[in-house]
C-alpha cells in the first residue's frame, strides 16, 4: 500500500504540484485537488464520457486514468481550450444550435469534438456521431449536438479560406 | 393569437445559462464546496425485507476523520414524508423494504473514510419475507409491507388496505350498453418495463446549518419547494428553518423531484454541526432514487365496423415499489389518459397500484402515459389491420376536438391534433405506402401513434421588480433543469414589459426569497408560470402607468409600453418617459419601489360530476392538453432482430413555441428517450437484486441509436388560457415512441410485440414463430 | 472504496518483470479501461500496479521479414484500428477494434489488456482467433509463445501465470482476401452479444471464431475446414451447428444463452455471406 504522495501533473499548460493516493484516477484529482470542475463525474465506469480531458492532445477518460501515472502527460481540460480558435468554434456552435440543455455532459461532449476537429477539419455527419458515439447525453437526442460540431467545423474552414 | 411587439417571443434565443455551460464555470451539486465541508456516505440494505434489530456504529465511530453517524434512531417514527401518502422516513427506520435503501449514512472528512466507516457499521437483521411483484404483494398472505399504512397521512382517497397503496377508476357513459353497440371486441394484455431515467449527473446534496440552528440546502432538485417540504416533514422541522437552494441541474426527468438524499445530507449536518454534501454513486443512483412504473395492462375496445370508437376498458396493475411516492398519481394520470385523444362514449378505466420489496417506483417523463400509450396506440393499429381501415384514418376518424370534453368531462379549449397528423402524414409520405425498401438482409416500414398531455397542475407564482435603473428581475422559484425555464419565463416578461431580453434578469430559486412554485415538472412550468409572469407584469404596467401618467400629466388609461423600456402617450410616441425614470420617482419620491406579484392555482375541475363517476382521484384539478403524432420508419435486421430508428417525424401542438428551439430541443430528446424505452432499456432484477445498475450494464441511446433524421415539429394550436398562447412540450414527445416503432415493427415483420422493450432477441423469436405457423 | 495501490511506471521490461514477480499482489497495469473501472467499483484491490504502457518494445506495431506483423501488448485500439498493414485477412483486426467501446476508451485500452482480461464479451479474442494469432508471453524467468485458441480457459481466466504478462501478439503473413467482425450489441460501444470474426483469404482459406457465447471465443479447425472448402448454404449451416456445439453461454442482462446460440450460424452465415459480397466488390 502506498501512502498519499506528492505528484506534479501538467494541466493546461502549468505545472500543478499536488498529492493523490496511488489509486486516485485523474478526475478525482483534477476535480477534489486542482478544483477544475469542468470535468464531470456521470459514472466513474468509463461509459458516460463526462469526464473526457485530453491527454497527450487525444481524449481520454480521467475517471479511468491514475493520476499518478499522468506525470509526465500533457492534459489539458475544458478550462484550458477556451482560447484555442477550434474550441472557440464548436463553443459559438453549440450555443446557436441550442446543442445542450442541463450542460453536464457539454465539457466532456466539447472536449471530445475539439479533437474530432483538430484530427479532421470537415467531418461528415457519420464521422461527428462515431467520433461522439462514447459520449452519452440524455437530455438533447443528439441532433443539435451533430449540428453544431458540422455548423464549427465549417465555420473554422470558412476562416482558413479567409 | 396574441402578436409579439418586441420580437422576444417565438425568438430562439440561447440559454441563459449559455456561457457558463460552454466553458466549464456551471455548477452543479457535485461542484460546490463549503469551508469545513465534510462528505457523506450511505450504508445500504442488503435486504429486500427485514426487520433492523440493532446498529453497532463503534467500529465506524472509532475510524480517524468520521464527524458523525446517523441510522433510523436519528429520526421520530411520525416523522414521515410523501407527496402522497406520508409513508417513507428520512432512512429506514425499524424495517428495510429494499435491496439498497438507506440504512445509516456518515459524514467524514473524506469521501474514502466516509465509505470505509459506512461499511464498518453493523446491523442485525431478522429477515421477512418479500413481495417481489405487485401480483405476489396483493395475494392475501404475502408479508405485509406496511404495517402502519391505515394511520398514515393520506391527501386523497387511496383506498390503502394490505399492500394495495392506491386504487383509482374512471367511469364514463355506460359500459356494458358499450359492448353491445360494438360489432367487434378487441382485447389484449402488455406489460412494460422499468425504465431509469439516468440524468447524467446523478443526485446529491450539501447542507449547512449556521450556529443558530438554521440550515442551507443545496441539492440536485426539480424544485426547492418539494425539498424543503419533505426534508422538514422526515425530520420534524418548522420549514421557515431551513432554506432550499439550486446549483445547476445535470437534468431531471422525475428522479428528481421526489427527495433522494436531501433529509440524510440535512440529518448529517445537523448531527456534525458542519456542512455535508452527499453525492450518489452511479449505482446507487440507480438503486436508490426511483424509476420509471412497470405497468401490468389488460386494454379492451369495442368498435363499430366502419372504425367508430365505442367503448374501451382499462385495467392496470403498477409496480409501485417500497414507498408511494409519486406513485398515486401516475395511476391516476395514466388512466386519465387511457381513451387516448379519441372519442369513446362508454370507458371504463380502473387500476390498482401496489407496494411491493422494491426500489419505490415514481415520476418519470410522460408520468405514466409512455406505458398506457403502448397498450392503446399499438391495439388501435391492431383494429386498423383487421378493419382495412389505414391506422392513420381510424384515428382521425375518432380524434376528439377543440370543444370537446376529455375523459371525466374538463372541456378541451384548444386542440392541433389534426393538424400534427397531417403534418406527420406529409412529411413522411405515408400515403405513398408503409413499406419500405430495406438494405440487404432487412425489412423495413413506417409506424405511427398518437397521445395526448397536460401543462396545467397545482400552484405557482411569479414576482417581478423594476429596479431602480429600469431594468427588471424576475423571480418566479421556477428550477431549470436544463430545459431552458429560465430563458423563456425572461422572454415571456421582456415581451410583456416589451423590454430586450438583456434588459431581465432572472433570480435563483430559493425558498427563503421566491414565490411558491409546486415543481419543474408534468410540463407545466411555461404554461403555469408562464402564466403567473404574465400576472406580475400586468401589475408593474399598470403601476408604471400610473407613476408616467403623473410624469407626464395625462390619464393612465392614455399610455402605452412601448419597445426599449419607456411608456408614451397612445399616439404620441415622442411624449414618452423611461422606466429608470418612472422606476427613480417610485423608489425615492412617491408610491415605493415598483414590484408586482401574481400567484395562482390551476382550477379547472377534471370531473363533471354530471358526465363521469370516478373514484380515488389524486389530481382533481388538471389540464390544459397537448397533443403529438409520430411517424418513425424502422429498418429490421433479419438475421439478429434488431430494429433500427431510421427516421422520425414528431409533431406537437405546444399551443404555441415561446422559443422554437427550445421546443424543438423538447422533442427531439424525448424522441431519443422513448427510442431507448422502446428498444433497449431496461432495469433487470435478479431475485430482490437490481441486475444491471451501472451504465455498462443498462444502455441508453448513443449518437448512432439516434435516428439522424429526426424532425422536430411545433404545431401552434395557441391555446386561449395560455401565456401568449403556450401550452406545454416537456413530457409529450415521449408519450407515443414506443407504441409508434411497436407498430412499425408490426408492419415490417408481421409480429406483434405487447411486451416492452422490443429487444432484438423478443423480436427475431417473433420473427421466427410467425415463420413456423 | 479508493483502493490504494504503489504505482511503478516502468521503463523497461525487465524492471517491470521483476517487479511483478517480487511484489505479491502486483498487477500490469495497461490502459486501464478495464482495471481501473473495478477499481472504482471496489471490485479489486490490487496490492501494486506496474505500468506498462511507457515500456518502447511493447508499443506499436511491426512486419517482420517473412511478412509476419508483430502487435506490441501495450498498442491501443485506436491505433490497430487505423494500421494499413493489417490488410486482407488481417483486416478483422482493424474492423474488431474500431467497433470496441468509443473513441475515448480506444484511445486508452491496448491489445495486452484486452486479451489478459478475457472478458467474454470482448472484441479482440474472436478476431485474433480468426486471424490466426501467436500470443508472445513473459516473465522474469522465461519467454513462450502459445496460439491464441489455446490461451483462454475460463471465465476470465487465461494460461497467465502470476507475474506472466503479455507481451505481443503475432499474426501470420495476411494473405489476399477479406477480414471482417460482425458484432451484435445492444447499442454502439457495449459489449457483443454475440459476434462472428472470419478471415477469408482469395485462395478459399476461411478462419472463424464466434465471440460472446462462453468463457472462451469458439472456433475448431473442423468449422474452418468446412467453410474453407464450401461456402454454400447448407456448409455454412454445418460450421454453424458445430461451433454452436461448442457454446456454452450463459442468460445475462443483454441477452439469453438460448438467443445467443440461435445467433450462431444466423450471424455465421451473413458474415461469411457478407465477406464474399465484399471480396466480389474487390476483384
Ligand atoms: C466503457 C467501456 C466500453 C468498452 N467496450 C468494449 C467493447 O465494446 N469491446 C471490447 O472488446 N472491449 C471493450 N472495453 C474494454 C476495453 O477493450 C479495455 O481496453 C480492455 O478490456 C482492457 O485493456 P486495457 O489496456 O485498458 O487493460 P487494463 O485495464 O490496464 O488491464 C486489464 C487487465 O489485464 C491485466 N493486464 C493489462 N495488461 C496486461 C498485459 N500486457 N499482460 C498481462 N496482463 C495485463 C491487468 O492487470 C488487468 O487485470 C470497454 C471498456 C470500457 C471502459
Ligand atoms: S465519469 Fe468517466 S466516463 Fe463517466
Ligand atoms: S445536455 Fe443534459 S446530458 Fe447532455
Amino acid at each position: 500500500m502506498s501512502e498519499i504522495a506528492p505528484i506534479v501533473l501538467n494541466v493546461n499548460g502549468a505545472a500543478r504540484h499536488t498529492t493523490a493516493l496511488g489509486g486516485d484516477t485523474l478526475l478525482t484529482v483534477i476535480r477534489d485537488q486542482l478544483l477544475l470542475t469542468g470535468a464531470k463525474r456521470g459514472c466513474n465506469q468509463g461509459v458516460c464520457g463526462a469526464c473526457t480531458v485530453l491527454v497527450d492532445g487525444r481524449p481520454v477518460r480521467a475517471c479511468l486514468s491514475l493520476a499518478g501515472d499522468c506525470q509526465d502527460r500533457r492534459i489539458e481540460t475544458i478550462e484550458g481550450l477556451g482560447d484555442r480558435p477550434v474550441m472557440r468554434a464548436l463553443q459559438q456552435a453549440f450555443v446557436a444550435a441550442a446543442a445542450f440543455q442541463c450542460g453536464f455532459c457539454t465539457p466532456g461532449m466539447l472536449v471530445a469534438a475539439f479533437a474530432l476537429l483538430a484530427d479532421s477539419r470537415l467531418p461528415s455527419e457519420a464521422d461527428v456521431r462515431r467520433a461522439l458515439s462514447g459520449n452519452l447525453c440524455r437530455c438533447t437526442g443528439y441532433k443539435k449536438i451533430v449540428e453544431a460540431v458540422l455548423r464549427a467545423a465549417h465555420a473554422l474552414a470558412d476562416e482558413a479560406v479567409a | 393569437m396574441t402578436q409579439s411587439v418586441v420580437g422576444v417571443v417565438g425568438l430562439a434565443a440561447p440559454q441563459l445559462e449559455a456561457a457558463e455551460k460552454v466553458d466549464g464555470s456551471a455548477r452543479f451539486i457535485a461542484d460546490l464546496n463549503r469551508p469545513g465541508m465534510l462528505y457523506g456516505a450511505v450504508l445500504q440494505s442488503p435486504h429486500a425485507h427485514a426487520r433492523i434489530l440493532s446498529y453497532d456504529v463503534s467500529r465506524a465511530l472509532a475510524i480517524a476523520g468520521v464527524r458523525a453517524v446517523v441510522t433510523g434512531d436519528d429520526v421520530q417514527t411520525n416523522w414521515r414524508m410523501g407527496a402522497f401518502i406520508k409513508d417513507e422516513h428520512a432512512l429506514a427506520k425499524g424495517k428495510v423494504r429494499y435491496v439498497g435503501e438507506a440504512v445509516a449514512a456518515i459524514a467524514a472528512d473524506s469521501e474514502a473514510v466516509a465509505r470505509e466507516a459506512a461499511a464498518a457499521i453493523n446491523v442485525v437483521y431478522e429477515e421477512l419475507p418479500a413481495a417481489l411483484s405487485p401480483h405476489a404483494a396483493l395475494k392475501p398472505d404475502a408479508a405485509v409491507i406496511h404495517e402502519e399504512l391505515a394511520n398514515y397521512i393520506k391527501v386523497f382517497d387511496t383506498g390503502s388496505a394490505g399492500n394495495l397503496c392506491s386504487r383509482t377508476s374512471f367511469r364514463e357513459g355506460d359500459i356494458e350498453q358499450g359492448w353491445r353497440d360494438s360489432d367487434l371486441i378487441f382485447e389484449a394484455h402488455y406489460l412494460t418495463q422499468a425504465q431509469a431515467h439516468v440524468s447524467l449527473e446523478p443526485c446529491g446534496a450539501l447542507a449547512e446549518i449556521d450556529a443558530n440552528g438554521r440550515i442551507t440546502l443545496w441539492s440536485a432538485n426539480q424544485s426547492v419547494f418539494r425539498v424543503q417540504a419533505n426534508v422538514c416533514e422526515s425530520l420534524g422541522l418548522p420549514m421557515s428553518r431551513l432554506r432550499c437552494l439550486t446549483p445547476r441541474i445535470g437534468a431531471g426527468f422525475g428522479n428528481k423531484m421526489e427527495p433522494h438524499v436531501q433529509p440524510l445530507a440535512v440529518l448529517l449536518a445537523m448531527k456534525a454541526r458542519r456542512p455535508v454534501k452527499l453525492v450518489l454513486s452511479r449505482e446507487q443512483d440507480f438503486e436508490m432514487v426511483r424509476a420509471r412504473h412497470p405497468f401490468d395492462i389488460r386494454v379492451k375496445t369495442g368498435v363499430k365496423r366502419d372504425g367508430t370508437l365505442v367503448a374501451r376498458e382499462v385495467e392496470v396493475l403498477l409496480d409501485g415499489g417500497a414507498f408511494a411516492d409519486d406513485s398515486p398519481g401516475v395511476l391516476g394520470y395514466a388512466l386519465l389518459m387511457s381513451c387516448g385523444p379519441y372519442r369513446i362514449p362508454h370507458a371504463h378505466c380502473h387500476g390498482r397500484l401496489a407496494y411491493t420489496n422494491k426500489m419505490r417506483f415514481g415520476a418519470f417523463r410522460g408520468f405514466g402515459v409512455p406505458q398506457i400509450t403502448f397498450a392503446t396506440e399499438t391495439q388501435l393499429d391492431e383494429i386498423a389491420d383487421a378493419l382495412a381501415i389505414d391506422p392513420i384514418e381510424l384515428r382521425l376518424k375518432n380524434l376528439k376536438r377543440q370543444g370537446d370534453r376529455w375523459l371525466g368531462g374538463q372541456p378541451i379549449a384548444s386542440c392541433g391534433l389534426n393538424e400534427c397528423i397531417e403534418r406527420v402524414r406529409t412529411a413522411s409520405g405515408w400515403n405513398g405506402g408503409r413499406h419500405r425498401a430495406g438494405s440487404a438482409g432487412s425489412r423495413r416500414a413506417l409506424g405511427m401513434a398518437c397521445s395526448a398531455h397536460i401543462s396545467g397542475l397545482l400552484s405557482t407564482g411569479a414576482i417581478i421588480r423594476l429596479l431602480e435603473d429600469g431594468s427588471v428581475l424576475l423571480n418566479t422559484g421556477a428550477v431549470d433543469i436544463g430545459q431552458g425555464s429560465n430563458t423563456v419565463l425572461s422572454q415571456l416578461c421582456a415581451e410583456a414589459l416589451r423590454v430586450p431580453l438583456d434588459r431581465v434578469s432572472i433570480a435563483s430559486p430559493d425558498t427563503d426569497g421566491s414565490p411558491y412554485n409546486w415543481g419543474t415538472t408534468a410540463s407545466r412550468v411555461t404554461y403555469m408560470t408562464g402564466i403567473s409572469v404574465l400576472g406580475a407584469a400586468a401589475e408593474v404596467e399598470r403601476k408604471i402607468k400610473e407613476h408616467a401618467a403623473e410624469i407626464l400629466e395625462c390619464s393612465a388609461q392614455d399610455l402605452e409600453l412601448v419597445p426599449g423600456g419607456f411608456v408614451a402617450v397612445k399616439g404620441i410616441p415622442h411624449r414618452r418617459v423611461g422606466f429608470a425614470a418612472v422606476s427613480g420617482r417610485a423608489h425615492w419620491a412617491a408610491g415605493g419601489p415598483i414590484i408586482g406579484s401574481h400567484s395562482w392555482v390551476f382550477d379547472q375541475k377534471t370531473v363533471d360530476p354530471k358526465r363521469a363517476s370516478v373514484v380515488g382521484l389524486p389530481f382533481p384539478q388538471i389540464g390544459a392538453f397537448v397533443f403529438n403524432a409520430i411517424v418513425v420508419d424502422v429498418e429490421i435486421d433479419e438475421t439478429t432482430g434488431k430494429s433500427r430508428v431510421e427516421r422520425a417525424w414528431s409533431a406537437c401542438d405546444v399551443g404555441r413555441a415561446i422559443n422554437p428551439q427550445m421546443v424543438e430541443g423538447q422533442i427531439e430528446g424525448a424522441f431519443v428517450q422513448g427510442l431507448g424505452f422502446a428498444l433497449f432499456e431496461e432495469m433487470v432484477w435478479n431475485g430482490p437484486q437490481i441486475a444491471n445498475p451501472t451504465l455498462m450494464d443498462y444502455k441508453i441511446p448513443t449518437f448512432i441509436e439516434a435516428p439522424s433524421e429526426l424532425y422536430a415539429i411545433i404545431v401552434e394550436s395557441n391555446d386561449p388560457g395560455g401565456p401568449f398562447g403556450a401550452k406545454s412540450v416537456g413530457e409529450i414527445g415521449i408519450n407515443g415512441v414506443a407504441a409508434a416503432i411497436a407498430n412499425a415493427v408490426n408492419a415490417a415483420v408481421g409480429v406483434r410485440l405487447r411486451r416492452l422493450p422490443l429487444t432484438s432477441e423478443r423480436v427475431l423469436e417473433a420473427m421466427l414463430a410467425s415463420e413456423q405457423k | 472504496m479508493a483502493s490504494n495501490p504503489a504505482l511503478f511506471q516502468s521503463p523497461t521490461l525487465t524492471e517491470a518483470l521483476d517487479l511483478l514477480a517480487a511484489i505479491p499482489g502486483a498487477r500490469p497495469l495497461s490502459g486501464g479501461a478495464s482495471l481501473v473501472a473495478m477499481m472504482n467499483a471496489g471490485l479489486v484491490e490490487p496490492a501494486a500496479l506496474v505500468s506498462l504502457t511507457r515500456i518502447p518494445e511493447l508499443r506499436g506495431i511491426r512486419v517482420t521479414a517473412d511478412g509476419g506483423v508483430i502487435i506490441g501488448a501495450a498498442t491501443r485500439h485506436n491505433e490497430i484500428a487505423a494500421d494499413p498493414r493489417l490488410c486482407g485477412t488481417a483486416a478483422v483486426l482493424p474492423h474488431a477494434a474500431a467497433q470496441i467501446a468509443g473513441m475515448a476508451v480506444r484511445n486508452m485500452g491496448t491489445i495486452g489488456g484486452a486479451i489478459a482480461h478475457a472478458d467474454p464479451g470482448l472484441d479482440f479474442p474472436p478476431a485474433l482467433a480468426a486471424a490466426g494469432a501467436v500470443v508472445e508471453l513473459a516473465s522474469a524467468a522465461a519467454r513462450r509463445r502459445v496460439p491464441i485458441r489455446e490461451f483462454f480457459v475460463d471465465w476470465y481466466a487465461t494460461v497467465l501465470t502470476p507475474g506472466e504478462i503479455v507481451i505481443a501478439v503475432h499474426l501470420p503473413k495476411p494473405k489476399p482476401g477479406v477480414g471482417l467482425y460482425l458484432k451484435h450489441a445492444r447499442v454502439s460501444g457495449d459489449f457483443a452479444i454475440v459476434s462472428v470474426a472470419v478471415s477469408l483469404a482469395r485462395d478459399g482459406e476461411a478462419h472463424v471464431a464466434v465471440g460472446g457465447c462462453g468463457p472462451v471465443p469458439l472456433a475448431s479447425a473442423e468449422a474452418d475446414g468446412i467453410v474453407s472448402s464450401d461456402l454454400s448454404a447448407s456448409a455454412l449451416a454445418h460450421a454453424g451447428d458445430l461451433l454452436t456445439a461448442l457454446a456454452n453461454p450463459v442468460d445475462d442482462v443483454r441477452a439469453t444463452a438460448d438467443y445467443r446460440r440461435l445467433l450462431i450460424p444466423r450471424m455465421l452465415a451473413r458474415a461469411l455471406n457478407d465477406c464474399m459480397a465484399a471480396s466480389r466488390s474487390v476483384a
